[in-house]
């Protein structure tokens, strides 16, 4: 860690306004992104991507963070005021944000949250800073085999939390990485997959394969749904906590917020397990357990620090080895190359002059988030109600003009259409996207290092398992697949038994 | 989902073949051992076995059961919706970005039901102008400028 380097850094970031400015973009945006139920961070950076191509990379990727750290605070407006998690990672800010509103006191689970998410998003940025140029030193060690077990364990790690079938998030899985083969093999440049097509040469580009599974996607089921999707309705008032409930959750605050950004570092994982993991943690250790769940400040604090600390947490692993944490840092991952810099442990030296601003950014958007949320909470709560028959049109619109402007082509909107369409069919036959926009990033990094490291050896396979961190890392995944398979197993056969009952009843 | 596990397993399974087969193709193409055809194929033998795996599972009575329905009369608008956008994707080349997008947003608000006339007009008038202007002068980015080349 060079501090003269993180000084100037904040420096450059700081005393330039265009840089608040695009900080403060990204973080309204993000906000809006996240309290609007239906859309995600994922895909308000999926969107937004095309909006920073004309810019310089540190602002283009500023505004990215801060939609990243907005979105993740906004979904707990709505999940407080409608009990519909505006973003999958607020599922947990409702069990205790919900009753809340209930009683009454909607604006003070609004500023809890908003306060929790800045003590968690700052912890994160923080230990993201610190760590994260001691693990690219780490990831400066790797060989293909290390790289290519690094992307089977990420892939093993978003299928296990995908989904209610392992054999299901596996499919989708092979599916993404089949994907990632279209196109010039960059080992000995053969066109695979592409039927003469020009357009495919290139493979299928990542920006309208991200719009198509989650911006159209979810565009096509509001308009299927539009009829049957009640209007809501929404206000808050008092929204500054008072200090001594802000002294009663901040050791919650802090403990959550480390405990997401540890969540968070581990490659597939994300936001929502982080927010989850946090909840179920702050009501273990509360003393009184049995309150949560009936509207305690607490169940909203641990939470909202849980997933915003994750944000920190998820950076890592994508900065510093290129493997993505969540979906959303997948696409951050996907914006850094659109903007010529390939993230892993060589961007740690050959773009320090990205990285630390990326670190002061990371701290600053914390900082505009709490200012933000404080002072336009009454506003985006108003946003929940914009009618959806003028809201998803507008989103329509903009998933065409995102996937039409990475290559100015007709053909990326049609093949974006087309993707989104059988994503709206995968989600309703029960197979995640996540981890297609996983493999999509980790595809070309599994198959040029599993080849690499076959060449490498002359076939021997037993190299991914006679080196220690390689072999660390496949084990790793094979145990986790494993436990999750006798989880997911038990989960189903307990819901058996509960129908099999609710029938008996009947 | 035991006939629709059983379906998409049984496509899966001809797709995998055809891709392990069609992926052949390239072996002969270089001097690598391990060339362009040797991940398409092993992803192909995985897809295979997740597709056997799936289609006993079916069989076995295990498939998950529906969290939630298409609506048919929802699907129908949503079809409709696309081909909407593909005429919008015709539309923006012969009258430009701009006012194709206008006429996009508007039909679409009306086609799911937005009743207010004047909140169409507006809304979609201003999001095109407002997304145009961005893309025109803030980014720099090219759009379809159609046979009206000296505005939208």
């Amino acid at each position: 860690m060079d501090f003269t380097l993180l000084f100037h850094a904040f420096g450059t970031v700081m005393l330039n306004p265009i840089n608040f400015f695009f900080v403060f973009i990204g973080i309204t945006a993000g906000i809006i992104v996240g309290a609007l139920p239906g859309l995600t961070a994922t895909m308000g950076c999926a969107l937004l991507i095309p909006f920073t191509f004309g810019m310089p990379p540190i602002q283009g990727l500023l505004m990215l963070l801060g939609i990243f750290c907005g979105g993740i605070y906004g979904g707990s407006i709505s999940g407080i005021l409608i009990r519909t998690p505006g973003t999958p990672s607020a599922a947990a800010t409702l069990l205790d944000g919900y009753p809340l509103c209930q009683k009454g006191m909607a604006g003070k689970a609004i500023g809890i949250s908003t306060m929790a998410s800045f003590v968690g998003g700052t912890t994160g940025a923080l230990v993201m800073t610190f760590l994260a140029p001691q693990i690219a030193k780490i990831g400066l060690k790797f060989g293909p085999p290390e790289f290519f077990a690094l992307a089977i364990f990420g892939l093993g790690m978003i299928i296990t939390i995908s989904g209610r079938s392992l054999l299901k998030g596996i499919i989708a899985a092979v599916f993404g990485l089949m994907i990632t083969v279209i196109g010039f093999d960059p080992l000995s440049g053969v066109p695979r997959f592409t039927f003469g097509s020009q357009d495919l040469l290139g493979g299928v580009t990542f920006i309208p394969a991200l719009i198509g599974l989650f911006g159209y996607a979810q565009v096509f089921r509001n308009i299927e749904k539009i009829t049957i999707l009640p209007p809501v309705k929404s206000k808050v008032e008092n929204i500054l906590p008072k200090l001594a409930e802000i002294r009663s959750t901040l050791v919650t605050m802090i403990k959550s917020g480390l405990m997401g950004t540890f969540i968070g570092s581990i490659p597939g994982t994300g936001c929502d397990v982080a927010a989850f993991v946090a909840y179920g943690e702050a009501k273990r250790s509360s003393k009184h357990p049995e309150r949560f769940g009936t509207g305690v400040l607490e169940g909203v604090a641990a939470p909202e620090a849980g997933n915003n600390g994750a944000t920190g947490g998820a950076m890592i692993p994508m900065l510093t080895l290129g493997v993505p944490g969540d979906a959303v840092t997948a696409v951050l991952l996907g914006a850094l190359t659109i903007h010529g810099l390939q993230p892993g442990p060589m961007l740690f030296k050959d773009h320090l002059d990205v990285i630390y601003p990326i670190f002061a950014g990371m701290i600053l958007a914390q900082a505009i988030l709490l200012i933000v949320g404080l002072a336009g909470a009454r506003v985006f709560a108003r946003l929940i109600n914009i009618d959806r028959r003028i809201l998803t049109p507008v989103i329509f619109f903009l998933c065409v003009v995102g996937s039409y402007s990475m290559r100015f082509s007709f053909f990326d909107v049609g093949l974006s259409l087309i993707i989104g369409v059988i994503a709206y069919f995968m989600e309703y036959y029960e197979y995640p996207v996540s981890p297609i926009l996983l493999a999509l990033i980790l595809g070309p990094m599994a198959e040029q290092n599993l080849r690499r490291s076959l060449i490498i050896s002359h076939g021997d396979a037993t190299m991914f398992f006679t080196r220690p961190i390689s072999a660390a890392f496949i084990i790793l995944a094979l145990a986790v697949i494993i436990s999750s398979y006798y989880r997911i197993k038990k989960a189903s056969a307990r819901e058996a038994q509960a129908a099999a009952s609710g029938d008996e009843n009947k | 989902m035991k006939k629709a596990d059983i379906g998409v397993g049984v496509a899966l399974i001809i797709s995998s073949a055809w891709i392990f087969w069609y992926a052949g193709s390239y072996h002969e193409a270089t001097i690598y051992y391990y060339g362009p055809n040797f991940f398409p194929q092993i992803l192909a033998l995985v897809m295979g076995l997740c597709a056997v795996f799936l289609i006993v599972n079916a069989l076995r009575g295990k498939s998950l059961s529906r969290a939630d329905r298409i609506d048919l009369k929802g699907f129908g608008r949503m079809l409709i919706a696309i081909g909407i956008c593909i005429g919008y994707l015709f539309l923006m080349q012969v009258i430009g970005f701009a006012m194709g997008t206008s006429v996009f947003l508007f039909v679409l608000m009306m086609f799911i039901g937005q009743k207010g006339l004047l909140k169409r007009i507006v809304s979609s008038v201003m999001v095109s102008i407002l997304v145009w202007a961005i893309f025109r002068f803030f980014l720099v980015i090219p759009l379809p400028t159609g046979m009206f080349e000296f505005t939208f």
